[in-house]
């Protein structure tokens, strides 16, 4: 969640889960058994929710949370399925609207709009140093930042937001 | 059927084939060429909002089930940042 702890001082965030990208009955990708993520495409809202929920709860998601209901409003406005960003700002307009995922899913490009207008947040690289390692404070680099739901089963490079 | 079109529907299919190949090579399997032809390439350029556009507004229901709250109710003194995705 790394995005959301850098800037959640400076903006809002909301995470809306819209129906599902592979589910079992439709789509469904090997990478998705492989992680034991297999769904039916749901047909009710509670089904829906069971899902959301179970997301939620497996990954320790903490950022705030809204459900498309199943007229799929938020997708048909927003075109959002089956992942994609966006930034509303202060005024009510479309401020940064993100490509279609996973492909033209590019979580950094909302960071460096964040970035741009609150400046950078930038973190050490990971390394493969042990426990005894002492954490530092100096940055260095910029961190990979929150799945977003759909990414967060198996992070990929073209999905997984920076 | 005259020789012409036998042709041109004999090189249409070769080439729908292949194409169909080429995208079975490039997603991975049959199935996924199949599924993205089927799912992804219809949502590919919808959608007309763009950078300025008013944001629009559609109602969300919360983990529990029952609180429903409205994406412009979340919208205000600070930018809102909208992920949209699923589990899969």
């Amino acid at each position: 969640m790394q995005i959301y702890d850098d800037y959640k001082e400076h903006a809002d965030f909301l995470t809306v889960y819209v129906r599902e990208a592979h589910p079992t009955d439709e789509w469904q990708m090997k990478s998705n058994v492989k992680d034991d993520v297999c769904y039916a495409q749901p047909k009710t809202l509670e089904q829906r929710l069971a899902i959301a929920n179970d997301f939620t709860k497996r990954f320790k998601y903490t950022l705030p949370f809204g459900i498309d209901d199943m007229s799929n409003a938020a997708d048909l406005a927003y075109s959002a399925w089956p992942e994609r960003i966006y930034i509303i700002d202060e005024s009510g307009h479309i401020a940064y609207r993100g490509g279609m995922g996973p492909f033209n899913y590019k979580p950094e490009e909302a960071r460096n709009w964040l970035a741009a207008r609150y400046g950078a947040v930038k973190h050490e690289a990971p390394t493969a140093a042990g426990p005894a390692a002492k954490p530092s404070a100096t940055p260095t680099t910029v961190a990979p930042v929150p799945a977003s739901p759909t990414s967060a089963a198996a992070p990929s490079t073209a999905s997984s937001t920076k | 059927m005259n020789r012409f079109w036998k042709w041109t529907a004999g090189v249409f299919g070769v080439l729908l084939v292949a194409a169909f190949v080429m995208l079975s090579i490039m997603a991975g399997s049959p199935k996924d060429a199949y599924g993205m032809v089927r799912y992804a390439l219809p949502h590919m350029h919808r959608g007309t909002l763009k950078v300025g556009s008013d944001a629009p507004d559609a109602r969300l229901v919360a983990l529990d089930g029952t609180t429903r709250f409205h994406i412009r109710e979340r919208t205000g003194p600070r930018p809102l940042v909208l992920v949209f995705g699923s589990f899969t």
